[in-house]
């Protein structure tokens, strides 16, 4: 059964976001109504509006008539890191003073989305964002940890021990391999 | 010692300003907190909800929605508002959260295989609304404490929990 995968993260033991990784484009600033003040005109949309054209601009061209100030696309997605981060490591500690300390969060869902959490032993940390309908998806994340990243990343002779800014994360096999591998689930 | 987690464990209820209002447990299937620490866990979970709800990877577009209606041009829809966290899932219990128009959050805690948790959800937000809204004692976002509701609730989660 073909799911939709929007996004993954990894997170090393420091808490920080040494990988992450998105599938699908987020349209900011194609499908805004223009604003009566907007001098600007939006591209009409084509016959039916599934069809959502994404050009290059999104990332750092001018925003058309939004009030937000200008935000890069990389500065939101490690926004949005750091916020998943900080999601996925309360419910954690909410989960295990719940349920015990053998107890592991393993997802949650919303009408939106669904996330799903697997921790290794080391403290090293995956979230995969995928559509809410999906089934559990924690053994596609163990996979990734056995596949992907031992092989890929641990067994390099090149990479550091600490990934500090994702540094040895990403190499080209890992990279491929995964999006290979989440291809393969969609 | 392994212990028995069956049925409903607990329910928890969260005013809109993030504070505890409610709680009580049913069996011995979660782990037993003082009342400090449901205090965090009910703040910690507001805010996690309001995250969640911020996270929404179609975020850009939910300001318009178009749908194709059956003469064929694009009508503009009023979009969804976001939703947070519904249901969580741990290896050990599953957790079921509803949040309502006015802000205020139900959790249920159910074992990972209770079955019709939405029901019993309805039902219980059913009891709130008979037995502490109506309440004339009940003063709106402070903690409950209606005898009745007690009762009712406790009747129905133990029937709910014998069925099984």
């Amino acid at each position: 059964m073909p799911i939709q995968v929007y996004s993954f993260y990894i997170f090393d033991r420091h808490t920080e976001c040494v990988y992450s990784k998105l599938w699908h484009q987020p349209h900011q600033q194609q499908q805004q109504p223009p604003l009566p003040s907007s001098t600007h005109t939006t591209t009409a949309p084509t016959s039916t509006t599934t069809t959502i054209t994404t050009t290059a601009n999104t990332t750092n061209g001018p925003h058309h008539g939004r009030h937000h100030p200008v935000r890069s696309a990389k500065d939101q997605a490690s926004d949005d890191a750091k916020l998943i981060f900080g999601t996925v490591f309360s419910l954690r500690n909410m989960v295990r003073k719940l349920g015990g300390e053998d107890d592991a969060f393993i997802a949650y869902r919303t009408q939106h989305y669904k996330l799903h959490y697997y921790e290794t032993p080391t403290n090293l940390r995956f979230a995969l964002l995928t559509e809410p309908a999906a089934l559990s998806m924690r053994n596609v994340l163990h996979q990734i940890y056995i596949n992907l990243w031992v092989e890929y990343v641990v067994k390099n002779p090149l990479a550091p021990v600490e990934h500090k800014g994702g540094e040895g994360v990403r190499n080209e096999m890992f990279e491929m391999g995964l999006d290979k591998f989440i291809r393969g689930l969609m | 010692m392994e212990k028995l987690r069956l049925g409903v464990l607990a329910l928890i209820v969260i005013n809109k300003a993030g504070g505890l209002i409610y709680n009580r447990t049913f069996g011995e299937g979660l782990n037993q907190l003082n009342t400090n620490d449901y205090l965090v866990l009910a703040g910690t979970f507001h805010g996690v909800h309001a995250i969640t709800a911020r996270l929404n990877p179609f975020k850009g577009q939910q300001y318009q929605q178009h749908t194709l209606s059956s003469t064929g041009e694009t009508i503009l829809s009023r979009p969804e508002p976001p939703s947070g966290l519904e249901v969580m899932e741990s290896e050990n219990f599953r957790l079921q959260c509803f949040n309502t128009l006015t802000g205020i959050k139900f959790l249920l805690f159910t074992d990972t295989m209770q079955a019709n948790v939405d029901v019993a959800m309805r039902k219980v937000y059913d009891l709130y609304s008979d037995y502490v809204m109506k309440n004339p004692f009940y003063q709106l976002e402070m903690p409950v404490r209606c005898e009745t509701f007690d009762r009712k609730l406790n009747s129905y989660i133990r029937e709910i929990n014998n069925s099984r």
